[in-house]
């Protein structure tokens, strides 16, 4: 009750402060023909019906529901990749049209370009941004890059590379490794908005924690709004400011996807700590009844896996 | 504690076979087919010593040197006192050399488009739409049955002889890349743009540098087809060449020509893969 009656205050207390919206989703739907061939027309499928949610600047949304329920094409849309069958989505103030760099993202694999090593990958974005083509023939482009490889090394030490691992390119590093690169590189951006599609998904416990942390030093200190699309309820809990869980798209045609939107209790104490407390204890296991509800079992990485803690699960 | 075997059984897949084993192994069939060809050749000479259908191997290096060293029967006899060089470089064998290699090297220049075309039929969404269909269609033309129409078209010097090899293996080149470049994972493409790349950057800086290797690899695979191509025009029109020097010796079963020659052509094309194999790891050493 305690619980309940602190995330409607902080609902309160996020409605009456006027900060700007960063993403708007209106009226949203995303279908399509599953099993056409030539000329019969095959079922339509309803991934996601009829949303509407709007993202603050600076939010920390994570993202959670089952397999199939539209996280990831959620993300697609936002970024452009895709588009909806109805509704609009604005990003920054202007409707989203194509992919362009208004959203930093992090997939879960193939986010490094295989042919430069991981200092190239990192500068790779502003070298775009501040020199062009044209650019690279100018005098001042070779002390341009040599400002922007310091910069881009002390990005990556930052982010937990060894300086002998600068040079190296992606396939002769560990998956963590690459993933604190694709953060990186994405951050070099500034973006106002960072997709992060399942980006901890295939990492190792440790290493997951490692980086939760280090994500949300970094959203800390630049505030960039956070989409962040996880399978694992304690991860959505302990990273974000505001949880949105997403059921699969049933048979009635205007109901939302959106099973849960709710805000989440913050704290000044450090992951490894929020995650052995009661009301963290708490809430996940609100969360986890509500949003799978009979298949509460589920709540890691892996479905069908037995219930665990959640230290454990982390 | 036992060491890890390293020589397993012969039909073990799990086999760790020693350096000496698998560079001796490599060597086997070679020697199989010299010994062979040596039995064959002994067992004619003794029915007839004058047999020019397998040449011994002295009569393989009266043919070797003639190549190497004599002018060809249509071109004018050397002074006696030519230096070797002078004999190497005016010999049958280079003029039918450079011949042939200036075609394949324009040839493979003019197929530099394809590769292109095969890039842009996998990014941009409209070149994909203008070229792909038709490509697939052409692809399936036998080039060799377009050989009249090239003959009537572009008449029988070079440029009929180069476009056979340009028509036969462009398409063929253009799905290829267009497969390869389609096989990069979207994530690439979409990242790409997220970090303020341009078309032109996705296109050039993110795919076509991503796909390079197996371009590479590609072209050496299609190195063969290539020779085919030349050989074929060449043989059917043309006053030099490997090709048509290897017509010209048919008629005369001069065998002692012919099958030095066909090593030529074969060492050629394993140098120039062996070329393009040590350039693509040099250039791309994260492949």
């Amino acid at each position: 009750m305690v619980l309940a009656a602190r995330m409607v205050e902080e609902q309160t207390v996020a409605q009456t402060q006027p900060t700007p919206v960063e993403i708007s989703l209106r009226g949203v739907s995303v279908s399509y023909a599953v099993g056409s061939t030539g000329r019969k027309p095959g079922v339509t499928k309803t991934v996601l019906s009829n949303l509407n949610l709007e993202i603050l600047a600076g939010e920390f949304v994570a993202v959670l529901g089952e397999t199939g329920c539209g996280k990831s094409t959620l993300l697609r849309l936002i970024l452009g990749q895709e588009f909806p069958s109805t509704g609009m989505i604005v990003v920054d103030g202007k409707q989203v049209t194509r992919i362009d760099s208004r959203c930093g993202y992090v997939p879960q694999k193939y986010s490094l370009f295989p042919d430069r090593t991981m200092i190239e990958n990192v500068m790779y974005g502003p070298e775009n941004a501040y020199c062009g083509w044209l650019g690279r023939l100018l005098p001042s482009y070779r002390a341009f890059k040599r400002k922007l490889r310091i910069q881009a090394e002390e990005q990556l030490l930052r982010m937990g590379l060894r300086a002998n691992d600068l040079n190296k390119y992606p396939h002769q590093l560990s998956g963590g490794m690459q993933q604190r690169v694709a953060i990186a590189q994405a951050l070099m951006m500034k973006p106002p908005v960072l997709l992060m599609d399942e980006a901890f998904s295939a990492l190792d416990p440790s290493t997951r924690a490692s980086l939760q942390q280090q994500l949300r030093e970094i959203w800390q200190e630049s505030r960039p709004t956070v989409l962040f699309v996880t399978h694992n309820t304690s991860e959505a809990l302990l990273l974000g400011t505001r949880l949105i869980v997403l059921e699969p798209h049933g048979d009635e045609p205007l109901k939302s996807n959106v099973l849960i939107d709710m805000p989440l209790p913050q704290s000044s104490d450090t992951i490894s700590v929020r995650k052995k407390s009661r009301e963290f204890q708490e809430l996940s296991e609100f969360v986890k009844r509500r949003a799978y509800g009979s298949h509460s079992r589920y709540h890691g990485d892996q479905p069908g896996q037995e219930t665990r803690s959640l230290g454990d699960s982390l | 504690m036992s060491a890890i075997p390293v020589v397993g059984h012969i039909a073990d897949i799990q086999g760790r076979p020693r350096m000496l084993w698998t560079q001796s192994l490599s060597w086997v069939l070679f020697l199989i087919g010299i010994f062979a060809y040596t039995q064959f050749s002994i067992v004619r000479h003794k029915e007839n010593p004058e047999d020019r259908v397998i040449p011994s191997g002295a009569q393989l290096w009266q043919g070797i040197k003639a190549s190497v060293l004599e002018p060809a029967e249509e071109d004018d006899a050397l002074d006696p006192g030519a230096s070797t060089y002078q004999r190497v470089t005016h010999s049958m064998l280079w003029k039918d050399t450079v011949s042939s290699s200036r075609r394949f090297f324009i040839a493979i220049a003019l197929l530099i488009p394809a590769i292109l075309i095969g890039l842009h039929m996998a990014v941009f969404p409209y070149a994909e739409a203008f070229f792909l269909r038709f490509v697939l269609f052409f692809d399936k033309i036998v080039a060799l049955s377009l050989l009249p129409v090239l003959f009537i078209v572009f008449g029988i010097d070079e440029l009929s002889k180069i476009m056979l090899m340009v028509i036969g293996v462009g398409p063929t080149l253009m799905l290829d890349t267009y497969n390869i470049a389609k096989s990069v994972p979207r994530e690439q493409v979409v990242k790409a743009f997220t970090l303020k790349s341009t078309n032109f950057d996705v296109a050039y800086r993110v795919i076509l540098k991503q796909i390079m290797p197996q371009v590479i690899n590609s072209v050496r695979l299609n190195l063969k087809p290539l020779a085919l191509f030349l050989f074929a025009g060449e043989m059917i029109a043309s006053t030099d060449g490997l090709a048509y020097r290897i017509a010209i010796m048919r008629r005369h079963m001069g065998m002692d020509i012919i099958i030095p020659y066909l090593l030529w052509v074969a060492v050629l094309l394993f140098g120039m893969d062996a070329l393009l194999r040590v350039a693509n790891r040099r250039l791309h050493p994260w492949f």
